[in-house]
Order: C-alpha cells, then sequence, then structure tokens
C-alpha cells in the first residue's frame, strides 16, 4: 500500500513537473470583431496562368480582409505572447499548407519549432514556396508537378512569417511560429479558443495582416476564460 | 583603319544590352526574382512554363544568353579587326563582365536576393552597357577622324562632365539601394537634384561657344532631355509605389514607371559617358587665353568638324 502511494504520488509529481499547471489549466475563448464597413475586396486577373485563369474565370478575390456576416474578422492569429513558462515538447504531428485554386490554404496558420510543416500542390500547374523568415533559413521551392510533397520546419519564434508564392504574385500566407501550443487562428465568425492554458498571468496578442496588432493581459485560473479585440479600418 | 562592321555589331550589342536591362527591370518591377528557384536550368529545364513571374525571368535569361553570345562574338571580332590593343582589351573585358554578371545573377537566385548582390548585378549591368557603348564610340568614324577643336572652355566641359557622370553612376547605386532594400531614398533625392544642375551647366557650357555648340551642343541637349524625363519618371514610381491600398500585386502602371525610370537611369548614364568622351576627343585646350575672357574669336580660329 505504501508503495502503491509512493508511485502514484511520484507519476503525478511528474506530470506536474513535465506541464506545469497542468492541475489547473483553462480554455480561453473569444471573437475577433471588424467595426466599420468591410474594405471592398480587390479582384485580381489570375490571366497569368491558364489553370488559375480557368479556376477563377472572374479573377480571384483578395482574402486579406475576410469579415463575416456579424461583423467576425477572419484569420486573425492570437497567441500568448507573454507570461508562458516551461519547454514543450514539439508534436508530432505535421501542419498541412496546400496550394489549391491557385490559393495559398490555410491563410494564417500556428505551428510550433521545428514541427514539421507539410507543403502540397494540389493544382494541376507549377507553385513555388518562398518562405521570408528573418529568423530561421529562409526557403524557396518549386513545386511543379500536382500532388507533390515537400516537408520543412522553422527553427525558431518568428510572428510573423509571410510565404508566397513568386510564381502567382496574389498568392500569400502568414505563419505564426511559437515555441508552446497555446494560439488559435479566428475562424469565419472572428471566433477563437486556446485550449488548455495553464494558470497564470499572461499577455495575449492578437494579429491581422492588414489591421496591425492588439494587445490585452489576462489572468487565467482553472474556470474557462474569454476575450474580445475589435479591430477597425486605419 | 576603323572597322565598320565592329562599330555596327558593337552598336547592335549595346542596344540588345539596354533591351537585357529592361527585361531585368521588369523581373525586379514584378516581384518575380525568385519566381524560378534554380539556376542555371529552370524547375529543371532549358524552358519551363511561361506561366506567372516565370515569364520575366525566364524571358530576362533568355535574352542574358543571348546578350553573352553576342559579346562574345563582339571580343572575338575585335581581337580580329582591332589594330587598338587596348579595344582590343576593352572588348575582352565586357566579355568578362557579362560572364561575371551572369553569375550574380545566378547566385542572387541561389542565395534568395541578398541585397548586397542584387544591388551589385543592377550596377554591373549598367557598367557592361557602358563598356559595350564606349567600344561603339571608339569605333565610330567620329572618333577617328574628326579634327580637334580649340576651345576656352574644353577644361571647364571636361571637368563637369567627369563629375557629372560621376554623379550619375552613384545616382544609379542608390538607385538599386533604395529598389532592392527600400533605403537611402533621400540620398537618391539629392543626387537627382545635382545632376539635373549639372545637366543644364553643361548645355549652357556646351553653347558658349561656336566649336563646342557644333560638336557637343546636340549630345548635351539629350542628355538635359532625357535627365528632365527621368525626373518626372521618379516623381511618378515615387508616389505609385507608396499608394495606399496597394495589394500584393504591382499594378502596371507601377510596373511600367519603374521599369522605365530603371532603364532610362541607365541610358542616362551612358549618354552621359559618352558626351565626357567626345569630349576629351573633340576639345583641346586653347593655350594662353584664360577661360574668363568673354568675347567670341574670330570663326576662323576653330575648324569644324568633316561634314
Amino acid at each position: 500500500m505504501r508503495h502503491r502511494t509512493f508511485a502514484l504520488v511520484t507519476l503525478l509529481a511528474a506530470g506536474i513537473l513535465r506541464f506545469p499547471g497542468m492541475a489547473h489549466a483553462a480554455d480561453l475563448t473569444g471573437k475577433i470583431l471588424f467595426e466599420g464597413q468591410a474594405p471592398v475586396k480587390e479582384v485580381q486577373k489570375a490571366d497569368a496562368d491558364p489553370t488559375c485563369k480557368a479556376m477563377h474565370p472572374q479573377g480571384i478575390e483578395n482574402d486579406s480582409v475576410i469579415v463575416g456576416a456579424d461583423g467576425g474578422l477572419k484569420n486573425v492569429f492570437v497567441y500568448v505572447k507573454e507570461g508562458v513558462t516551461g519547454a514543450f515538447e514539439t508534436p508530432k504531428e505535421s501542419v498541412a499548407f496546400d496550394q489549391s485554386g491557385c490559393q495559398y490554404k490555410p491563410k494564417v496558420f500556428g505551428i510550433q519549432t521545428k514541427q514539421t510543416l507539410e507543403i502540397l500542390n494540389s493544382d494541376a500547374t507549377l507553385h513555388n514556396v518562398h518562405s521570408l523568415s528573418a529568423n530561421s533559413p529562409q526557403f524557396n521551392l518549386g513545386m511543379p508537378i500536382k500532388g507533390m510533397k515537400l516537408k520543412k520546419s522553422f527553427d525558431k519564434p518568428e510572428v510573423m512569417i509571410k510565404i508566397k508564392c513568386e510564381v502567382h504574385p496574389w498568392m500569400a500566407a502568414y505563419a505564426g511560429v511559437l515555441d508552446h501550443p497555446f494560439f488559435a487562428v479566428t475562424a469565419e465568425d472572428g471566433s477563437f479558443t486556446i485550449k488548455g492554458l495553464p494558470a497564470g498571468a499572461y499577455v495575449i496578442e492578437a494579429w491581422h495582416e492588414k489591421f496591425g496588432v492588439q494587445t490585452q493581459n489576462v489572468t487565467v485560473a482553472d474556470q474557462p476564460q474569454s476575450l474580445s479585440f475589435n479591430f477597425k479600418a486605419a | 583603319m576603323r572597322s565598320v562592321v565592329l562599330h555596327r555589331y558593337a552598336l547592335l550589342v549595346a542596344a540588345s544590352t539596354l533591351i537585357l536591362i529592361a527585361a531585368g527591370g521588369l523581373v525586379t518591377s514584378t516581384d518575380s526574382g525568385l519566381s524560378v528557384p534554380d539556376w542555371p536550368l529552370s524547375y529543371g529545364q532549358v524552358m519551363p512554363p511561361m506561366i506567372g513571374g516565370i515569364r520575366f525571368e525566364h524571358t530576362h535569361r533568355l535574352i542574358a544568353g543571348t546578350v553573352g553570345l553576342l559579346t562574345l562574338g563582339l571580343a572575338v571580332l575585335a581581337w580580329r579587326a582591332e589594330r587598338r590593343r587596348w579595344a582590343r582589351w576593352l572588348a575582352l573585358g565586357a566579355f568578362g563582365t557579362v560572364v561575371l554578371q551572369a553569375v550574380l545573377g545566378g547566385l542572387t537566385v541561389i542565395y534568395l536576393l541578398p541585397d548586397w548582390i542584387s544591388v551589385t548585378h543592377a550596377c554591373l549591368a549598367q557598367t557592361f552597357l557602358c563598356l559595350v557603348g564606349v567600344l561603339a564610340l571608339v569605333t565610330a568614324r567620329e572618333w577617328s577622324e574628326a579634327p580637334r577643336i580649340e576651345s576656352r572652355y574644353a577644361g571647364s566641359i571636361q571637368r563637369l562632365l567627369i563629375t557629372t557622370t560621376a554623379f550619375i553612376y552613384l545616382q544609379l547605386i542608390a538607385g538599386a539601394i533604395v529598389r532592392h532594400s527600400g533605403q537611402g531614398l533621400r540620398y537618391h533625392f539629392v543626387l537627382a537634384f545635382l545632376i539635373a544642375l549639372h545637366s543644364l551647366f553643361i548645355i549652357l557650357k556646351c553653347s558658349r561657344e561656336q566649336g563646342t555648340l557644333r560638336a557637343l551642343f546636340g549630345h548635351a541637349l539629350l542628355l538635359g532631355g532625357l535627365v528632365t524625363a527621368q525626373a518626372f519618371l521618379g516623381f511618378a514610381s515615387f508616389i505609385l509605389t507608396r499608394r495606399p491600398g496597394r495589394g500584393e500585386v504591382a499594378p502596371m502602371t507601377e510596373v511600367l514607371s519603374t521599369t522605365v525610370h530603371q532603364t532610362l537611369g541607365a541610358l542616362i548614364l551612358l549618354v552621359s559617358l559618352l558626351l565626357t568622351l567626345r569630349s576629351y576627343r573633340l576639345l583641346a585646350r586653347r593655350r594662353n587665353v584664360p577661360e574668363s575672357h568673354a568675347p567670341e574669336p574670330a570663326s576662323g580660329v576653330f575648324k569644324g568638324l568633316p561634314s
């Protein structure tokens, strides 16, 4: 009995040491809204590539600003900027990044340092992936064949890394690279959830490609917490 | 005895080089510099699919290859047809420069457009144009046959032209730095003002005597006209590249404005350099007459250009 108790306590202590704050963790949810009139979306002709033109005969809408019906702002990268302590294992699962319909999908995503980014070309045309990272080595990869896959990773945290296609100039995406897993990207309705945030005081930052950054302080206990941001045009 | 064939061939290479510089400008203006990630092949092929930015980058490579071969022909022709040793070496130097330029072009792709390589690649292009242009000048009839003109202003015109040409070359470097790094715009503006002022002084100086008026005035006016046009293009490029709400893709007006501005810069350098060299070839300093003397001497003093 004494040995069993000792083993249980040891396991619990190891768990707490491995995942600090595991005993008290909560989800941080929220919504990001856009105030005012959503900007008119510029339409870019895709004539430079017959394959893209066939897919988008009327052109491709600029996807930098996507505002939902109820004012939710899509593609805002929300992450814990300050307050995270401890080390976190690199996830074994890859983050999927696709070139489909002559656009990058997803447009904004988060990834941990050294986590695998699996880049796929789903189009029957030639694409190119150029990462404009400042803290990690850049890459510029030609992907001429449909179905082609490449794997890359980023060494160091960086918010945000622009990824562009040097063949199709309208294609751009953004990666938020962090050394912890506490980040999210807003959905069409502007909602986001950062899961399992340990108890503590944090600085949360919301980044948007066109509207810049906003930060808020939040203290997380063992109950779900809610947060909201409002962006507006400059 | 000069080689007419060499002269005309040098003109052809110079014209091709200007087209190549324009094609290179289009690559930068459309942000297509890395659309082909490998070198010397393009996506492992001699001829990749000509889509998107690849159209500009690969076309630039094709024209560059053509100019390289033309320059090799120029060097061979000069070596066989030219008796002036320095002219032969000039042609060989031009070939060496174009080979170096090709290597730099490859390095920009392999190392993902580091600013200093891109700026060097841009400036070397202008230098190469000048080498070929000079070869065309020194194989022209005027260079070998025109009599010299005594001028009290020869020294001051030549010094003014050297200074102007030096300013223009510095301006091209500054322009390349602005284009590739976004830095140094204020130096670009200052140099533009200095060049405009100097080109005006050149026109005024060349108009002060009959001899220089006939020999160099038209060339000086051309330089002044090009500099004026360049000032307007520079202003247009500045406004268009900073247009609010500009998306990922540069609009055609911006592409054309910045490309023509860059190409015209190369042409201005060449025109200024050739004017400088012509001033040394055609003008002789008149001795024992200070430049401050105002009155125009009698017409029999000067020897005009051959008809």
